[in-house]
């Protein structure tokens, strides 16, 4: 779900970070967008550890932020549901970065929902360790190559993948949210009740 | 950067001990541990006094911080938020603020930003004290922690005065700061929004921390048993810091000069005048002196920008029931302990549908394997003091 | 009135009674004085108050609180370790301090007993608690303690060659290694050996402050940084023993330094008539610095690692040391 900041209509108003955004595009293939001041582009996931590579080699972003995913489902266990119909697929998102200039680029790749799997990163950024391990324990993603997968914060006898839309918060299940709350008016304000919002 | 480490797992039984020296043996250090990190449980194969086979195991404080952050809305989460890295409370939740207020398409008055600046750089100076407080005692120097402590519960009592916490502040709001009580339409004269006295005194306060900044450099700095213990010990390089995804003062004293304040516009810091050290050789030598001159340099911030501290609304108008609307976005922010990132995937709702927290200690203790791998038992203390975690950053 | 009490004390046994009750009784007072000296200063130099409530303003009953509170705990014997071990360990710790009290010269004539080798038993009696050390850590039943009595008996035993040969200048000088010797061989010469052996002293209270495990050479005790190492499972009146012991410790290695070092009961301008009274005052003021120089190094420095302290030891002290003597045999015989 990546949106465009809106480019103005006149030429001399591109966003700053367009040229940048056009050598990630031109070293990576495919387009980049600009999404609120972050450069995010999209690549096949075939591809991922060689655009990863080569945005190392050729721009110089050396620096490995983090790497993580997201679980675009319609029907959620815990949280609010999404307001329209997506493609249910689960995005795994990276970020890189510089360390003269400040650039990075979010790199996104889609994979099913059963059995998602990909290549390990480990290879081109020691740093994808940790974090690759975070994720599948938390979305379930097989990392290829991988040198030591395991579970990083759950037990090992710990059940299911946590950050799931499918998975449930038992203190959900248990007792109904947002409850009574029952909040008093500020003391001097004449404004209506702040009544919990989720309610 | 490939690492061909072969990564041998000796899990033994989870016992509450310390160090320990055997050969050959299956060390367990921690979850308990001496210090202001944690629960943070090292594994390793001892052989006589150097450690092989280190594997730290985390997540014996996981909170469930994202899965958290889809259940709760906007300001719920800047409540929850300073509790991720609890010594820089303030500091953790200006990423996140400024992810919504981006999404929003906010502009953040001057004079909110300008608060928001003093109180980030205060934080960054109440946790840098805390590891002058820490790291020598680590070494057996038990006088610098009353020394920084001292002058770190100045700093305490002023985060407090303003904002009503001393580590979790949860001043933010979208928009700007916490707005003073009252205000609004019905308020009839403009209230004062910081308590009286509060920039003097804060000026005063950092007069005294560079004062106490050059005692602690005369006490530490100039011992010899101390040079001896840190000097060339843990030389981290600066590719393998990158690779790693190492940042912060940890980054800088490996010789990397850069810092998020100079490239990345969630404060303006480009309005004010300072410098970014930056060490040599990358051992816990220079990792200690970085953050020194980290506390001298953010005292001087705070000076400006208390002189040059604009008049103004302290809240930009926001709708009461706040609902950022679709659309995603990174924003990254130079904590104390380093980089410290929220990715915000938003879907119009009250809270995020996905929050990603790139916390800073997380990828700063990815290289402890790497790092400590041939080091000395009480050389293992010295470096991972130096690297000045906490586990609450760590395991989220 | 007064003769019978010299015809008393002139029985040997008498007097031998008399002698024990008194050095039974200055151990467990040093102790407790050195202690709460330590307490105190180190709160000073901490921006801190120290013990406030035991006694009134000054605190002063504080150890007297501590020594009561500690014997009236449990006697805790870990089930795995070994018992008669474990019991006696402390004993020859206590005894090697002990035993030194004999030999410290606290004025003309003033010394429990003149041994006539007076320095060479001292240090031979010293490194005895060497030997508790080991058999408490051994005894414990303890990993931890285990490691924590090897290391220091290894730090221990690198120690003792300087101590020793860092007081062989001032037999030299002296001409004899009866303490109360040493001490008139000052007065006779007119000035304080640290003049000429400040290297030998340097040493002395370097490897002084190492044999007491004592900060920066406390590898084997706050190796482990919550738990005590070799003391580890001691509590109550046993580690009452071990506490004691290094405090006393701490006097008669400063005694011991200042008898060969600084001139003992003497100082340059008091007559000599008057040390009867004066030397042991004189005596306690020199311990009372040379302490105080021990308490602020222990919360100055860090703690040097173990193979920092043995390098300090083998390469540098007694190397330093053996120069030492052969300068002052050289100039003993040339001038």
């Amino acid at each position: 779900m990546s949106v465009t900041s809106s480019p103005s209509e006149t030429e001399t108003t591109t966003h700053p970070l367009q040229e940048f955004a056009d050598r990630v595009a031109g070293v990576v293939g495919g387009s980049a967008a600009i999404t609120f001041d972050t450069v995010k582009i999209s690549v096949g996931s075939d591809d991922w550890v060689s655009a990863h590579t080569a945005v190392r080699d050729d721009l110089d972003l050396v620096f490995f932020s983090w790497l993580s995913a997201v679980d675009w489902a319609n029907e959620v266990e815990a949280g609010d549901a999404l307001s329209d119909e997506v493609e249910e697929r689960i995005e795994m998102l990276t970020t890189v970065a510089d360390l003269t200039e400040g650039h990075r680029v979010t790199f996104s790749t889609d994979l099913t929902k059963d059995s998602p799997s990909i290549a390990s990163l480990v290879n081109v950024y020691s740093g994808a360790n940790w974090h690759e391990r975070e994720a599948a324990e938390m979305f379930g993603i097989e990392f290829i190559g991988h040198p030591d997968p395991g579970p990083l914060y759950l037990p090992e006898s710990f059940i299911g993948n946590p950050l799931r839309k499918s998975y449930p918060l038992l203190s959900r299940e248990v007792k109904p949210w947002p409850g009574d709350v029952d909040v008093e008016p500020m003391p001097d304000s004449d404004e209506p009740s702040t009544e919990n919002p989720e309610a | 950067m490939t690492t061909d480490q072969d990564y041998v797992r000796h899990l033994s039984d989870a016992q509450v001990s310390v160090e320990l020296e055997t050969e050959d043996m299956t060390l367990n250090i921690g979850p308990q541990h001496p210090s202001t990190h944690g629960v943070l449980r090292l594994v390793a194969r001892i052989d006589g006094e150097r450690c092989y086979d280190i594997k730290p195991v985390i997540g014996y404080m996981h909170r469930g911080y994202e899965k958290l952050s889809e259940v709760r809305t906007y300001p719920q989460i800047t409540a929850l938020v300073n509790r991720i890295d609890w010594v820089s409370g303030y500091a953790n939740e200006i990423p996140f603020i400024v992810a919504a207020e981006k999404l929003m398409e906010i502009e953040v008055p001057e004079r909110a930003q300008y608060i928001r600046l003093i109180l980030t750089e205060m934080a960054r100076v109440s946790s840098h004290l805390i590891f002058m407080a820490s790291y020598p005692l680590e070494l057996g120097a038990a006088t610098p922690l009353f020394f920084a402590l001292r002058d770190r519960e100045r700093i305490l009592d002023l985060i407090e005065s303003v904002t009503g916490g001393r580590f979790h502040p949860n001043f933010n709001r979208i928009g700007g700061v916490k707005p003073n009580a009252g205000a609004g339409p019905t308020q009839k004269k403009t209230p004062q929004d910081l308590p009286s006295g509060f920039l003097a005194e804060t000026r005063d306060a950092m007069d005294i921390v560079l004062a106490s900044v050059d005692e602690l450099e005369t006490l530490v700095a100039g011992n010899e048993i101390f040079l001896a213990r840190t000097k060339g010990i843990g030389v981290l390089p600066p590719e393998v810091a990158a690779s790693y995804g190492v940042s912060g003062p940890n980054l800088r004293a490996s010789g990397v000069k850069f810092d998020l304040r100079k490239v990345e516009d969630y404060l303006p810091y480009d309005r004010f005048d300072f410098e970014i050290p930056v060490g040599e050789n990358g051992d816990c030598w220079d990792r200690w002196w970085v953050r020194l001159a980290e506390i001298r340099q953010s005292a001087t911030i705070i000076q400006q920008a208390i002189d040059s501290l604009p008049s103004g609304a302290l809240q930009a108008k926001v709708p009461k029931i706040i609902k950022v609307p679709k659309g995603e976005t990174y924003v990254r922010a130079e904590n104390p302990k380093g980089e410290m990132g929220y990715y915000l995937v938003s879907d119009g709702g009250l809270g995020p549908y996905r929050l990603k927290i790139r916390s800073a200690s997380f990828s700063n203790i990815s290289i402890l394997p790497w790092i400590l791998e041939g080091a000395l038992v009480p050389d293992l203390i010295a470096i991972m003091g130096s690297l000045d975690f906490v586990l609450g950053d760590v395991d989220r | 009135m007064i003769e019978f009490i010299t015809d008393l004390f002139a029985n040997f046994w008498v007097s031998l009674g008399g002698k024990l009750l008194l050095v039974a009784l200055m151990v467990p007072l040093f102790g407790m004085v050195f202690g709460f000296a330590e307490m105190k200063l180190s709160a000073k130099m901490q921006s801190r108050i120290g013990p406030y409530f035991a006694g009134g303003r000054w605190g002063w009953a504080q150890l007297i609180a501590d020594g009561v509170k500690f014997f009236q705990k449990e006697d805790l014997i870990p089930a795995a370790a070994d018992r008669p071990v474990f019991k006696w360990a402390p004993i020859p710790v206590l005894v090697g301090t002990v035993a030194l009290f004999v030999v410290i010269p606290f004025g003309p004539g003033l010394i429990f007993y003149d041994v006539s080798v007076g320095i060479f038993y001292a240090l031979a009696i010293s490194s005895l608690s060497t030997i508790g050390v080991l058999m408490a850590g051994w005894s414990s039943g303890n990993k931890y303690s285990l490691m924590g009595g090897l290391r220091a008996a290894g730090q221990l035993i690198a120690y003792e060659l300087p101590l020793v040969l860092a007081v062989v200048g001032s037999v030299i000088l002296a001409g004899t290694m009866s303490m109360s010797g040493i001490v008139e061989a000052q007065i006779e010469a007119g000035y304080p050996y640290v003049i000429f052996q400040f290297v030998g002293f340097g040493i002395f209270m370097i490897a002084a402050l190492a044999e007491l495990t004592r900060i920066p050479f406390d590898m084997p005790i706050a190796e482990s940084e919550l738990v005590m190492g070799y003391v580890t499972e001691y509590s109550g009146f046993r580690f009452l023993f071990f506490f004691l012991a290094e405090f006393a410790n701490m006097f008669t290695m400063s005694a011991i330094a200042a008898t060969l070092f600084l001139g003992g009961y003497w100082l340059p301008f008091i007559p000599e008539s008057t040390l009867e009274f004066a030397g042991p005052v004189i005596l306690m003021g020199k311990v009372f610095l040379l302490v105080f120089t021990m308490i602020w190094f222990r919360w100055t420095f860090p703690r040097l690692r173990e193979d920092q302290l043995q390098t300090l030891a083998w390469k540098w002290l007694i190397p330093l040391a053996l120069i030492n003597i052969a300068v002052t045999a050289v100039f003993k015989v040339a001038f």
